[in-house]
């Protein structure tokens, strides 16, 4: 045990990982073995293997700290879902709370987030992890006001990756896709490897109309984060544009591992099965989503081309009438027409 | 002038066996939807056409494009006329090695420069981008696949032949029949002519509201009540031969409507105020802003006065 654990700590994790292996044939039911084991395999980014680990050690001893492992594990590969219910059974400290904020956010969940860490940023308002947290979802939430509030406590302690992230962010929301590319490039150049910089570096390039540019950048942030929702959709529909659809297909299902609920990536993997000729089984992902989402005006659409292409006249023109009423809905919602009125 | 003497010879090879579709096809306006400078019939009736506007002024001379701001002016040889000048014609230029579409277009309803429709939103912040608007390969690969033939190989001008009916060079080899457009339906037509005037599903997808979705005819004619999939007398060839100069007479579509509405189609009532002229009362023109020009509502309906625009 000691020399895996000295093989753990001088970072030789293959070394530790054959040693507990070696342990556990005689120990199966000692969990810190399993628990340790789980942490070399995630040194390793072997964190299905690790996963596994941390579930048999909590099954044969319920651990606080081994959940917290389990729960970074999960958030590591990409299983956000996953993550976010075991993160939510630990103990709150300032690193579960951050990772399971961070999960949030990924899932675009910004309420959770802002619930979550408004109460403890109020008690430890330096956090700058928390700062960045927070004025992050409340400026993705359209809280502007109250985001610029945590984005001056950020600017505080001088011109930061993170400040110029949120103050890019912001600027994308109000359309200033200029002054968001400004502020985004200037993170890049304080920080290459802060996550999301370059996802949103690409959005305000394609904002602009810089669509190679754009491509580059969301596969740099790919690169140093597979797991980014942005990045695996956006390049998908950058690669679809290009007629690339089975690498888009790529991007569009491990964006659905990371959000398996998301309208947006479904629609697209059901447009995408259309456009191969694949209509029955877009037909059925398009059904379930508008059973889920029934004034997702383009999957109605996209519906209404499958019927007709399969000769059901009736349900193609239904489809165009539910089209028909939400866009009328939409319009008479609109600004202008509510001004006229 | 080589983009006109090409497509020229490849519709004179389809007028050999295709006579009736094929000679008076150079004529359309879809032939013409984009033209090298020289042979550009507003181009050379118009030697030289300036505009001002704000702090900017901008002349085309010589098929040279000029833009100045007073102290500094960029000057590109024009590459395209894009479009015929009756909803505006728009020039493309390039600029290292990247091509930009002109911030303004000749429009023949006022006989002169204006703004290109959507460039007046965006106040330019420099002389650049008072010239025009950078185009992104994917903008522009879509706009030479509307407006030429062959665009991906060898760029012809003009919508000829082969951009709707395929490969000629295949016919050739294998006198296999081409796609004949008659024989689809009232969808399929919809569909294709929506590659380049916009499909229904591609507008309503947009949720593209208010007038400026009259110019895509497709999407309109689909939004009709008398719409029907399976009819082919609904289609966009139904009423336009595309092989011919579009028929501007209103009288002549008479005809098209009452094959339908005279009878002929269970549910189509014959109109109780006239026979004639059907499409000047159930086709409204409609002014798009900004783009001097009437565009045919296709959402055939009873337009009613002071009814909103239906989308």
């Amino acid at each position: 045990m000691k020399e895996a654990v000295e093989a753990q700590q001088s970072g030789q994790f293959e070394q530790a990982i054959r040693n507990y292996r070696l342990l556990l044939e005689k120990y199966p039911r000692i969990a810190e073995i399993h628990s340790n084991l789980g942490v070399a395999l995630a040194g390793e980014g072997r964190y299905a293997d690790a996963i596994a680990e941390y579930q048999r050690a909590l099954a044969i001893k319920p651990d606080p700290q081994v959940r917290l492992n389990l729960g970074l594990a999960y958030y590591k590969a990409g299983q956000l879902p996953l993550a976010v219910d075991t993160l939510k059974k630990t103990p709150r400290g300032p690193q579960s709370l951050t990772v399971l904020a961070d999960c949030y956010l990924r899932l675009g969940d910004n309420k959770q987030v802002i619930d979550l860490l408004t109460p403890v940023q109020k008690a430890d308002p330096e956090n700058a992890a928390f700062n960045y947290l927070l004025g992050t979802a409340l400026v993705r939430d359209g809280q502007i006001a109250q985001g610029q509030i945590v984005i001056d406590k950020i600017l505080k302690n001088g011109d930061s990756a993170q400040a110029r992230l949120l103050m890019g962010t912001t600027k994308m929301m109000v359309n200033d896709f200029a002054g968001a590319l400004e502020d985004f490039g200037k993170a890049i150049k304080l920080d290459p490897k802060l996550p999301e910089a370059y996802s949103y570096y690409g959005q305000a390039l394609l904002s602009t109309g810089d669509q190679a540019a754009a491509k580059k950048a969301f596969q740099r942030e790919l690169e140093s984060d597979p797991n980014n929702f942005d990045a695996n959709l956006r390049l998908g529909v950058l690669l679809r544009q290009d007629q690339e659809n089975d690498e888009a297909l790529q991007f569009f299902r491990h964006a659905l591992e990371i959000r398996p609920k998301d309208f947006g990536v479904r629609y697209q993997i059901a447009t995408l099965e259309l456009a191969k000729g694949q209509l029955d089984q877009a037909q059925r992902e398009l059904e379930s989503l508008v059973k889920e989402a029934p004034t997702f005006t383009e999957a109605h659409v996209s519906l209404a081309t499958i019927y007709f292409r399969q000769k059901n006249k009736a349900a193609g023109e239904r489809e165009r009438a539910i089209v028909a009423k939400l866009n009328a809905e939409r319009q008479a919602n609109s600004p202008a027409v509510k001004a006229e009125r | 002038m080589i983009a006109l003497a090409i497509a020229t010879l490849l519709v004179r090879e389809c007028a050999r066996c295709h006579p009736a579709e094929a000679k008076p096809h150079p004529a359309t306006s879809m032939a013409h939807a984009m033209e090298a400078p020289a042979d550009c019939g507003i181009l050379r009736t118009h030697p030289r056409l300036t505009l001002k506007k704000g702090k900017y002024s901008y002349r085309i001379e010589k098929n040279l494009y000029i833009v100045s701001d007073g102290s500094a002016s960029l000057t590109f040889p024009i590459l395209w006329a894009f479009g015929l000048g009756d909803a505006g014609q728009t020039y493309i230029f390039e600029k290292d090695g990247v091509l930009h579409e002109s911030r303004v277009s000749f429009f023949r309803a006022i006989d002169g420069l204006d703004w290109t429709l959507g460039a007046s939103n965006a106040p330019p912040a420099n002389l650049m981008e008072a010239a025009g608007r950078e185009m992104g390969k994917q903008d522009a690969a879509q706009c030479f696949a509307c407006h030429s033939t062959r665009a991906a190989s060898l760029l012809v001008a003009g919508v000829q032949c082969e951009r709707c009916h395929g490969s000629t060079d295949a016919h050739l080899a294998t006198l296999a029949p081409m796609k004949k457009l008659g024989r689809a339906d009232a969808e399929e037509v919809s569909t294709f002519c929506g590659q380049c005037h916009r499909t229904w599903a591609e507008i309503a997808g947009q949720g593209l509201l208010g007038v400026t979705n009259v110019r895509f005819q497709p999407y309109r004619l689909t939004n009709s009540k008398c719409f029907d999939v399976d009819d082919k007398r609904i289609s966009c060839v139904g009423c336009h031969n595309p092989h011919q100069e579009l028929d501007r007479n209103d009288a002549d579509y008479d005809v098209k409507c009452q094959a339908c509405h005279a009878g002929g189609k269970a549910g189509a009532k014959a109109c109780k105020i006239s026979r004639a002229n059907c499409v000047s009362c159930h086709m409204p023109k409609v002014e798009m802003p900004g783009s001097h020009y009437r565009f045919t509502d296709h959402q055939i309906r009873i337009a009613k006065a002071n009814d909103r625009y239906p989308n």
